[in-house]
């Protein structure tokens, strides 16, 4: 019975249990602790998420044990960290002691416990957010750069190392999506570098303790900063500048330096220079004379030629003995003219390219080098009519220079082309026709001051000895006993031999006995001085060899004579004429070859380019 | 034979001149020639503590929490067994710790070093010992790296407290210097003597160990700071 009627408050109950589900009423729902936190590492405060409450009006209570003890405590402040929360003040909180937490969830219909969570304080310590964030641009030798500080939170005591908190901050430029982040440590300041000039710059900071979590980021802070010049663009400037600065300085170099450059890169090319090409009367327009200076008459050849015309003519000399020894005294003058005379640069770089003149020289030494040019000289010397510029002291100082060079020294080689010069060394020298002579003749006695060279071989021809076997004579053997004595060494048997292509095929070289001795002078000696003067004439001295004779010499009196070439004959012979202030006598026209006295045939042939080849004498 | 009697004399003399040098070796500075050799201030010394400590609370929290993910992922408290370290007073608040005094806190710091020293090294041995090779391989170095730097530390610990006395900024009342051991409980150390320890000890020993270490550290911490007040505090 009691069962029964003790059954029925529990029917009564079931009904309405029943009914309540039906209206949808239950028990609540499990709730859940989500997280617990404290700020400063002497409070803590945990939240809980209820559950469903089941329709009815659910209280929410949380349950704590402490370690080691099994005493159950209930939260002692549900309200002041909000809404299903329990704050734990200093006196309910001890550090490194576990928390046992439980929160309870009750209704009407009954209670739902949460599953419990182990709490140490320690552990779970999670600060506010650093104040007071200051930043600033502060100035440096590098640039502008930002300085942010800032304090700890107000709650957490740093000061007396119960808490210790590590910082970190974050940029980034407004409109950016990243930030910069910076780990700061234990320090409440920070440097920001490199920044943009004129950004706008935004800055936050964070703090954490040892072990624990990180705070919220501070409220951001703006910062402008100012426009400045970066340096690093300074330096690019600097550098672009410096180097834009050299390439202008390389470029001007090479501008100054470009023919050397030119030269270096691109050698030029030997070519042929064209003798007798005078670049000054080219440039001053006057193409007839350029052109004319380049004509050598008698080229092509005109009139038939034979074997002999492509022969080296000799000139043959008779010289009795005075006339020898003028000769060697001449010679020395001529030597000494010569030398003072010097020689004249040859502006044709293609000298001794194809001049075998020159190699002989070389080859044979001084003698040949005198006979070759004493042979040169003849060929030129009958081709002179055109050659305006026959100065006597040009040619004498040619011609001794021709003479003279080959024995000075091999040095002297170089005066052989001499008697190649252009004809303006002709033309800068005008010479009265009078006077000529006389001056060519004061330049041999002028020269014949200074010593001949003590060379071996030095054949000094100087037809200006010839000339002047008169009046002039006298000068001479003065020249002459100047010069001989200092004229020990014998001279070489030289042989103007003729022969094709200007070769000396042979020399004699045998050394006279006699200081002056002109060895074979007669018979096998070919001396041969030519020149033009200024009137077209030919002074010759000539040696006319057997083979083809012609009339190169000019009979010369006493003085100077020089004999006038008037024409060519039609075998190929020179006519000479004599000059009119000259005592010559005769105008020998006779092809035969007439060994003239030296001083007859004074012939100084002074030449600009005459072509040897085709000279015939 | 005189001779002889006077060379032998000489060599011994010389010999005992010579090896009484080894013997009298002095101490050399360690810094060199024309540099000033300080011995570290108190400021350097706390640094150096206040460091080790924090590195060994690191270590501990690492091979705590292995342990956790090892064998035990979703237990998070010590259980039923308390810590061996339980009987010694610790200040648990800020208060209680800055109401304590620098000479006990220090005395605290001395003590709860020397509790760990041998538990530590037998949590190594324990380790290495262990079936479970490869989780506890590369945990034992670990135990054996905390073990070295318990040890330094409190010897550094204590050169900290024997400067302070230098210093005066404590007194010369601080007895405890020696024979931590003494403290330990004794039924802690019994089943440590057992020497039967199995996973759920270690577990709990590093967990144990872990809150020590951070003790410390907070406890060194506050001592620096309430003795040398400085920017860092």
């Amino acid at each position: 019975m009691r069962r029964a009627v003790g059954s029925v408050p529990l029917l009564l109950m079931l009904f309405f249990i029943g009914h309540a589900k039906e209206t949808r009423y239950s028990p609540p729902g499990k709730p859940k602790l989500t997280s617990c936190r404290s700020p400063e590492k002497e409070t803590f405060t945990c939240w809980w998420e209820p559950g469903s409450d089941g329709g009815l009006p659910t209280t929410y209570a949380l349950y704590y044990r402490k370690e080691n003890s099994d005493a159950v405590y209930e939260c002692p402040d549900y309200h002041t960290a909000g809404e299903n929360s329990c704050f734990f003040n200093k006196n309910d909180t001890s550090i490194w002691v576990n928390y046992n937490i439980t929160v309870v969830a009750t209704n009407a219909l009954g209670s739902n416990f949460s599953d419990p969570v182990d709490v140490d304080v320690v552990y779970i310590v999670q600060p506010h957010t650093p104040e007071n964030v200051t930043v600033t641009v502060m100035e440096d030798k590098d640039g502008p750069f930002l300085r942010v500080s800032w304090e700890p939170p107000r709650k957490a005591d740093t000061r007396s190392g119960w808490i210790t908190l590590i910082y970190e901050l974050r940029v980034k430029l407004e409109g950016e999506e990243e930030w910069e982040e910076h780990r700061a440590g234990q320090q409440k300041m920070f440097n920001i570098f490199s920044l943009r000039s004129g950004g706008m710059y935004l800055v936050q900071v964070r703090c954490k303790p040892d072990h624990g979590f990180w705070s919220e980021w501070s409220s951001t802070t703006y910062i402008k900063v100012p426009d400045y010049f970066p340096r690093e663009t300074s330096v690019w400037i600097l550098i672009a500048v410096f180097s834009a600065f050299i390439f202008f300085i390389l470029t001007w170099i090479l501008n100054l330096k470009s023919n050397s450059v030119k030269h270096c890169l691109l050698p030029p090319v030997p070519g042929p220079k064209i003798k007798g090409f005078d670049k000054q009367l080219l440039k001053n327009g006057r193409s007839e004379e350029v052109f004319s200076a380049l004509v050598v008459p008698g080229f092509p050849p005109t009139t038939s030629s034979d074997c002999e015309d492509l022969l080296v003519e000799y000139l043959e000399v008779y010289t009795p003995e005075e006339q020898e020894l003028i000769l060697e005294e001449g010679k020395d003058l001529q030597e000494g003219c010569l030398k003072s005379k010097g020689s004249p640069s040859d502006s044709d770089s293609g000298r001794g390219s194809c001049d075998s003149h020159t190699l002989l020289m070389e080859k044979c030494g001084e003698g040949e080098g005198k006979e070759e040019k004493h042979q040169e000289r003849a060929q030129k010397g009958k081709r002179q009519q055109k050659h305006q510029t026959g100065w006597e002291e040009g040619d004498v100082s040619h011609t001794r220079e021709d003479v003279l060079s080959p024995d000075m020294s091999e040095g002297r080689v170089k005066t052989w082309p001499s008697v190649f010069s252009p004809l303006p060394q002709y033309s800068s020298r005008p010479l009265d026709h009078q006077g000529s002579l006389e001056t060519a003749r004061q330049l041999c006695l002028s020269d014949s001051l200074f010593p001949p060279p003590s060379t071996s071989s030095h054949l000094s021809y100087n037809a200006k000895e010839g000339l002047a076997l008169g009046s002039g004579q006298q000068e001479f053997y003065l020249g002459k006993k100047q010069t001989h004595p200092s004229n020990p060494q014998s001279q070489p048997r030289w042989h103007l031999q003729a022969h094709s292509d200007f070769n000396i095929s042979s020399m004699d070289r045998k050394q006279a006995a006699s200081g002056l001795q002109l060895p074979g002078f007669r018979s096998t000696e070919y001396v041969e001085v030519q020149r033009v003067n200024q009137e077209d004439m030919v002074i010759l001295q000539p040696l006319f060899s057997s083979s083809c004779q012609r009339d190169g010499h000019l009979q010369i009196g006493q003085g100077e004579d020089y004999s006038k070439v008037k024409g060519e004959d039609g075998d190929s012979c020179y006519t000479t004429s004599t000059a009119a202030s000259s005592q010559v006598t005769g105008k020998p026209t006779s092809c035969a070859g007439t060994a003239m006295p030296v001083q007859e045939e004074m012939v100084l042939a002074a030449n600009g380019y005459v072509d040897a080849a085709t000279m015939l004498l | 034979v005189r001779q002889k009697f006077y060379s032998t004399v000489w060599v011994a003399v010389l010999a005992l001149v010579y090896l009484d040098f080894p013997i009298r070796v002095g101490t050399a500075a360690i810094c060199a020639h024309g540099q000033e050799c300080h011995a570290p201030s108190l400021a350097d010394l706390f640094d150096r503590v206040i460091q080790q400590s924090s590195r060994v609370h690191g270590i501990s929290s690492e091979l705590h929490s292995d342990y956790e993910q090892y064998f035990f992922p979703s237990k998070n408290h010590i259980g039923k067994r308390k810590c061996h370290t339980y009987s010694i007073l610790t200040p648990a608040d800020k208060e209680n710790a800055q109401r304590l005094g620098r000479e006990e806190l220090t005395e605290v710091i001395l003590r709860l070093l020397g509790a760990w020293g041998d538990p530590l090294s037998q949590l190594h041995r324990s380790m290495t010992q262990d079936q479970n090779q490869d989780f506890n391989h590369y945990s034992s170095n670990k135990a054996l790296e905390m073990s070295d730097m318990v040890h330094e530390l409190r010897s550094g610990v204590t050169k900290v407290a024997e400067k302070m006395k230098l210093l005066g900024v404590i007194s010369n009342a601080l007895g405890y210097m020696s024979s931590p051991e003494s403290l330990a409980p004794s039924s802690v150390s019994s089943s440590y003597e057992r020497g039967d320890f199995n996973s759920i000890d270690h577990h709990d020993l590093l967990y144990c160990f872990r809150r020590d270490s951070n003790k410390v550290k907070n406890y060194l911490r506050i001592l620096k700071c309430t003795t040398l007040p400085e920017l860092d505090c």
